[in-house]
């Protein structure tokens, strides 16, 4: 047995000394009662702290434990501690005393009211509830097959609406045979669809005891985020991923006496959570900024009365907890001889007490161009407010400002602005508009024509003369006219009748072997009558060719004939070739 | 005596008429009322000089000038504009444009043109439609000129083919060239918008979405073809790219 009386008295003492001489003015005391469990199973020991604070503490008694209801006190295992500390420049004492009791019988009960006498003045604890559960209700089973270690991602709210803060808790829950002794989170966790923002987390969690199941876990909650929705519809936010070092105390038949020390690191991922986002209900008269919260509006000019050409603020001021990163600038209505410049935005964000708050200010800056008296119209802000579920309004009220000339302002002559250019006096150079599109220009046309032109006549003028060259036949016929002619002006220059009629007969027969071909020598008249006659030369023609080749043939024997006979049959040979010139 | 007469009266009647029609007289009248602060009926005359088919750089130079006094600043960016491409007044024109879009109180983004665009212009400018067609034109000649030569014997090239066939190339690339230069200057007009703002639409239709709004002096791409679809609207392009129809009154075809 371990005896306690003395020590506390001592103790008493010192605290006497150390704080008798605090003023009696800046006591300010506080007693708090903790059960280190409020679930128990029957024969399970519980410890019931009873903590008195105050920056000054002259007497203090040893609180009396009344009887508890389904627990037994263990009275010589009372504990007894103090912790002096700094809080805001002020000392702070803390004395905690701790009574041991074991849990008797199954039920819910609660821990009464406790009163204790601090500098002479009585205070009492809140009581407490608990329940003792009875052991017999846990399956073995359950117990063998629930995980040593999980984490789990807690939203404060399934059912927020769009800007609404929702606190995601990452929570990690372990048996009382694990020891988890460090936690890194893997980044790169997205909420998409959500505005986060990490809520300020304490530097080592706090584990609370909780049963799940019947089976005792420790609860620790490692991190936790404001998430704001930023649109209706169902939202899932995705696993969030952890990596523990843990330390399993439980002595298993492979290593019965925990030689291995059972340090691991274990990676761990919460399940994904569903939100259902719904969109805040529809308002009127008011403009929505998208503000979800609790939220002041103040909307101020700055300054109130400006010089022509001065800029003028006009700032909003939004301030309180919410979806502060989230908010739109109200609009407002300027008079249109206002010039606008792009607005400015700062916000400042505070994360006290699990919830996202701070304030938003937007300038808008405008310059009045002339002078007079501008007036920005009133404007209803509305903004929503989840805990009451309603639409709150703030009327913004209008606001004035003055705008006058600056009497010592350089004033910007017509001289400065005149357009230093002198017009031209004297003679200018005077052009025809005569823009006509290329498509449009006939010149082009005939100019493209004449080398194509003169192309295609050197194209027929190289085919004839490669004829000409080439081909015998068509040489013959091209220059048989010109032969025959030739040979008619020999016949007449020719004085011996007889001879000339030779000339005449030749150049006849020359003509239509010529043009069809024929050999020069050895050929009859009568074939060459045939040939003509075949070629459909009209019958006079063919007469008269038949008559001049046998005037031809029989002139040797005939005694009259006259020089203008001769020279008749010439004209008539001429006459002839043409003739036959068309149809050979 | 008689035919004296009314033969010295039909020369003073005609010389007058003539001089009276004379561009330059019309110009100096024109110049003294613009001088004398009768801007409006100086840029009437001036008007009626430009109507009559006759154009000057310093027509133009002073009739934007006149605009200037008239406070009608996008009207004197137009004839600025137009002043600029004669040689002998660019310099001042080109002051002039300066002054005149530094007062405008919108000023419209201006995409660069694109590399091809540029060409074109240059083109357009230097040598001309008619001289692009020149060029192709004498080089057809020349290549039809060697083939010719060649039938008849009269010249011998060692590459005579390659040579041909290269002038030819030429002229195919410098006649289709100067057609489709023609064609972009004759489909495409810049053109300055002189009313103090006008809507840019999706569609040549009052009701129709709005595209954009533009301001006095901006600078405006004229589809001419798709325009004479619809009386009384434009089809544009703006200086940053967007595109759509928009009143033709208060623009001016450069």
């Amino acid at each position: 047995m371990i005896k306690t009386g003395k020590k506390l008295a001592s103790l008493f003492i010192f605290f006497l000394f150390v704080f008798s001489c605090q003023k009696s003015n800046a006591q300010s005391v506080s007693v708090q009662a903790t059960l280190t469990e409020t679930n128990i199973f029957e024969g399970e020991s519980v410890q019931l702290d009873i903590a008195i604070s105050g920056t000054s503490l002259s007497s203090l008694e040893r609180p009396e434990i009344p009887t508890i209801e389904g627990l037994r006190y263990l009275p010589n295992r009372t504990i007894s501690s103090s912790n002096y500390s700094y809080i805001n420049g002020k000392p702070s004492l803390t004395q905690t005393f701790g009574f041991q009791f074991i849990a008797m019988s199954p039920g819910s009960f609660n821990v009464p009211s406790i009163k204790i006498k601090v500098n002479n003045k009585e205070y009492a604890t809140k009581p407490i509830s608990f329940k003792i559960l009875d052991p017999k209700t846990i399956d073995n089973g359950d117990a063998e097959r629930s995980p040593d270690i999980y984490v789990r991602l807690e939203a404060s709210t399934k059912n927020p609406v769009v800007g609404e803060q929702v606190v995601a808790d990452i929570v990690l829950y372990f048996k009382s045979e694990v020891e988890v002794s460090n936690y890194n989170t893997v980044p790169g966790w997205k909420a998409e669809g959500f505005w986060k923002e990490e809520l300020n987390n304490p530097a080592q969690a706090r584990s609370t005891s909780v049963i799940i199941n019947g089976i005792r876990y420790k609860r620790a909650r490692l991190l936790q985020y404001a998430l704001f929705p930023t649109k209706p519809g169902e939202l899932t936010l995705s696993p969030y991923s952890l990596s523990v070092r843990v330390r399993n105390n439980r002595r298993t038949s492979r290593d019965p006496f925990n030689f291995s020390f059972g340090q691991e690191n274990k990676e761990l991922k919460t399940l994904p959570v569903t939100l259902n986002v719904e969109r805040p209900p529809g308002i009127e008269n008011a403009e929505y900024i998208g503000a979800v919260g609790d939220f002041e509006i103040k909307r101020t000019i700055k300054p109130t009365s400006a010089y022509v050409g001065e800029s003028v603020e006009i700032i909003t001021e939004i301030k309180g907890t919410g979806n502060v990163p989230l908010l739109n600038k109200p609009e407002y209505e300027f008079p249109e001889s206002l010039e606008l410049y792009n607005p400015q935005e700062n916000s400042a964000i505070t994360r006290d007490n699990r919830k996202i708050g701070g304030s938003k200010v937007f300038t808008d800056i405008v310059i009045a161009r002339n002078d007079g008296l501008y007036t920005i119209p009133e404007k209803r802000i509305a903004t929503y407010n989840p805990s009451s579920d309603k639409y709150e309004y703030t009327v913004l009220p209008e606001i004035t400002f003055n705008a006058e000339i600056d009497p010592n302002a350089t004033v910007t002559t017509l001289e400065d602005m005149r357009l230093d250019i002198d017009p031209v006096t004297g003679l200018a150079n005077w052009e025809q508009k005569s823009v006509i599109p290329l498509k449009n220009r006939k010149s082009v046309f005939v100019l493209m024509a004449v080398p194509f032109l003169l192309f295609i006549g050197a194209f027929g003028y190289k085919t004839y003369y490669d004829k000409l060259t080439n081909d015998s036949g068509f040489a013959r016929s091209t220059k048989a006219r010109e032969m025959a002619f030739s040979i008619l002006e020999e016949a007449k220059k020719t004085e011996d009748i007889k001879e000339s009629y030779h000339k005449i007969q030749k150049a006849l027969s020359r003509f239509i072997a010529d043009k069809l071909n024929l050999p020069i020598a050895g050929i009859s008249a009568q074939r060459l009558l045939e040939e003509v006659k075949d070629k459909k030369l009209n019958s006079s023609a063919l007469a008269d060719l038949k008559r001049i080749f046998e005037k031809c043939e029989t002139v040797a024997y005939a005694p009259n004939i006259s020089k203008e006979d001769m020279e008749t049959d010439i004209q008539k040979s001429r006459e002839l070739i043409k003739e036959l010139g068309k149809v050979l | 005596m008689k035919v004296l007469v009314l033969l010295t009266s039909f020369l003073f009647i005609t010389l007058t008429a003539q001089s009276q029609s004379s561009p330059q007289v019309r110009f100096d009248t024109a110049n003294d009322l613009l001088e004398e602060g009768k801007y409006r009926e100086a840029l009437k005359q001036y008007r009626q000089i430009e109507d009559s088919g006759s154009s000057s750089g310093p027509l133009f130079l002073n009739m934007g000038i006149a605009s200037v006094q008239i406070d009608s600043l996008g009207l004197a960016k137009y004839y600025f504009l137009k002043a600029e491409h004669f040689e002998s007044v660019k310099n001042s024109a080109e002051k002039a444009l300066e002054f005149v879009n530094s007062q405008f109180s919108r000023q419209s983004a201006k995409l660069p043109k694109l590399p091809w665009d540029k060409a074109v212009d240059i083109f357009k400018n230097t040598p001309g439609t008619f001289g692009l067609f020149l060029i192709g034109y004498i080089s057809l000649c020349i290549a039809l000129i060697v083939i010719v030569l060649d039938w008849f014997n009269l010249i011998s090239l060692a590459k005579r083919n390659t040579i041909a066939i290269s002038l030819l190339a030429i002229t195919v690339i410098m006649v289709s060239l100067a057609y489709y230069v023609d064609y972009v200057d004759q489909r495409y007009d810049e053109a300055v918008l002189i009313s103090e703002e006008s809507e840019v639409r999706q569609n040549p239709k009052e009701s129709s979405e709005l595209v954009s709004m533009a301001y006095e002096g901006y600078d405006l791409t004229l589809d001419r073809k798709k325009s004479e679809e619809f009386s009384g609207w434009y089809y544009i392009r703006l200086g940053n790219g967007q595109f759509g129809w928009i009143k033709s009154k208060g623009i001016e075809i450069l």
